[in-house]
């Protein structure tokens, strides 16, 4: 669905490279967790991905394509790829709830009628009717992700990229947010998502790819990336707490390493 | 600025649509002005008091204090047309001062007083405005005007980014202030300039990075946005129809005369 070939990226005035030579194929209806310290190109992949950025090298293909940087052609991949932007505050820019969701979809050439059921449907859906009437800037961060998430559904997207949605929400929201992304993706939409909570990409993700300072360090299933210790390492990361248990219950001789490693807690738990 | 903006939004007259509200504002706003009857400018005022404080459920004390920030500015500058120095004393009031009057006639201290009157009812009809209607809304009433888009795309990003930019200030204050920067003159000069200047690179990086959201939201130049229409009642219409009417027929009476 989404595929980069040799993508690199570097920002004006920087000489470091931002992207370096990225070549990733992301299949479609996958949840594929992006991982790597700050400043190992999450963000600028994601910016590329939807035409934000357009690569110095190598190229960008959505569903098969290469992504043509005209004004019709960002369009088409705008409506396929929707961010959701890390900090809520850089996204909103109207007071009005209302407003605010209806400029994605007004921006794809709907009448308005469509785009009011469409806003009504979406804030129907992902529960902010309660806050629908307050302004933005009387919104809680847990609140004002959901409307940036629903900036983003009201497109229809078929990719949708979430950079660190979870970041500085607390934990109500945080699983709210999990839970409509895992809705999401159940409905078969491709979900790219960055964050730095190991335990949850693990357990959450298809894949996961490894970034460290603009190269691709690693991608594969959750287990053989987490199991490359030398790439965890270099990115900075720990193992998951469930694999690092399981690999002392082996050690000790309690669990026998047959089965391999268990993905979640409960599953570790049914094993002993 | 921001009290006013939160009590706008507790208003009970809030969900009243829209234009009509604005409607009501303005033409009563411009009725208030053309009339020459204090008895209008009363009217007005104590109707915008009514539906402001008793139907909008804004607290009373609270729009006293609203009041008294234009009237302040009123008294200063009706003073200015009441007081005269003259050698002659007039027949309101004469305070001598050596060879010279600090006086005023009977005709400018009404003339005064209605100014000031008629002052005080205009801005009460502002006030029913921006205290009962949202921004965002009085934006989608300037937009029937026919008001130009890119000053209502203007006047929208404004009103957003002041709340932001306030934020980001009071934070930078905050933590300013919990490092002992505003110890004394000096350093108070100081730490101002910096979290000046810090906004300021703050707000061009937020730029940025909103014109990166928009335009991942297939922005291309022209902010489109729905606004939310709310019927406006048969009742509430013909109230306001009668109310201007009875204001219209004050100000030609008082033309007349």
């Amino acid at each position: 669905m989404v595929e980069a070939e040799g993508v690199s990226y570097t920002y004006e005035g920087n000489e470091r490279k931002a992207l370096d030579k990225v070549s990733l194929k992301l299949g479609r209806g996958r949840k594929i967790a992006f991982m790597g310290g700050n400043g190992s190109g999450k963000s600028t992949f994601f910016l590329c991905m939807n035409g934000i950025l357009k690569p110095q090298e190598g190229k960008v293909l959505i569903g098969g394509s290469p992504v043509e940087y005209t004004r019709k052609g960002l369009l088409e991949v705008r409506q396929k790829v929707g961010i959701v932007f890390q900090e809520p505050d850089d996204q909103l820019f109207s007071a009005s709830v209302f407003q605010e969701i209806s400029f994605g979809i007004l921006n794809l050439g709907v009448d308005e009628e469509r785009a009011r059921n469409e806003v009504e449907q979406v804030i129907r859906k992902l529960g902010i009717t309660p806050f629908r009437d307050r302004p933005a800037h009387a919104l809680s961060g847990g609140q004002k992700k959901l409307v940036a998430i629903a900036d983003i559904l009201v497109m229809h997207p078929e990719v949708l990229i979430l950079d660190e949605p979870a970041a500085s929400l607390d934990p109500k929201h945080r699983n709210l947010v999990r839970s409509i992304v895992e809705g999401l993706s159940e409905k078969g939409m491709t979900i790219l998502m960055a964050t730095h909570d190991v335990d949850y990409a693990y357990a959450w993700a298809d894949e996961i790819v490894l970034l460290h300072e603009g190269k691709v360090l690693r991608q594969g299933t959750p287990l053989q990336v987490c199991a490359d210790e030398r790439a965890m390492e270099q990115a900075n990361l720990e193992p998951p707490a469930v694999m690092r248990l399981y690999r002392r219950l082996v050690q000790r001789g309690i669990l026998s390493p047959e089965e391999g490693p268990p993905k979640t807690i409960e599953d570790l738990e049914r094993r002993i | 600025m921001i009290v006013i903006d939160r009590l706008c939004y507790q208003s009970k007259l809030r969900y009243i649509n829209a234009s009509a509200k604005f409607v009501y504002a303005v033409l009563t706003l411009i009725l208030c002005i053309a009339s020459r009857s204090a008895a209008a400018a009363a009217v007005v005022f104590f109707v915008n008091i009514y539906l402001t404080v008793a139907k909008g459920g804004i607290p009373f004390a609270r729009y006293v204090k609203f009041l008294l920030v234009p009237a302040v500015f009123l008294a200063a500058s009706t003073a200015a047309i009441v007081v005269n120095l003259s050698r002659t004393p007039l027949d309101a009031f004469a305070i001598p001062l050596g060879e010279w009057y600090l006086t005023g006639s009977v005709s400018s201290v009404l003339e005064g007083l209605r100014l000031c009157g008629k002052a005080l009812a205009a801005v009460t009809c502002l006030y029913f405005l921006s205290l009962s209607t949202v921004m965002t809304e009085i934006l989608g009433v300037l937009k029937k005007l026919r008001v130009p888009g890119l000053v209502i795309e203007l006047m929208m990003l404004i009103y957003r980014f002041i709340f932001l930019m306030m934020e980001t200030a009071s934070a930078i204050t905050t933590s300013q202030n919990s490092r002992l920067g505003n110890r004394d003159y000096r350093t108070r000069l100081r730490s101002f300039g910096g979290m000046a200047s810090a906004l300021l690179v703050r707000s061009l990086k937020r730029s940025g990075t909103l014109y990166d959201a928009m335009e991942a939201r297939c922005y291309d130049g022209e902010l489109k946005v729905l606004s939310e229409d709310r019927p406006a009642g048969k009742k509430e219409l013909l109230c306001i129809a009668g109310y201007e009417l009875l204001l219209l027929g004050m100000a030609i009476w008082s033309w007349m005369r």
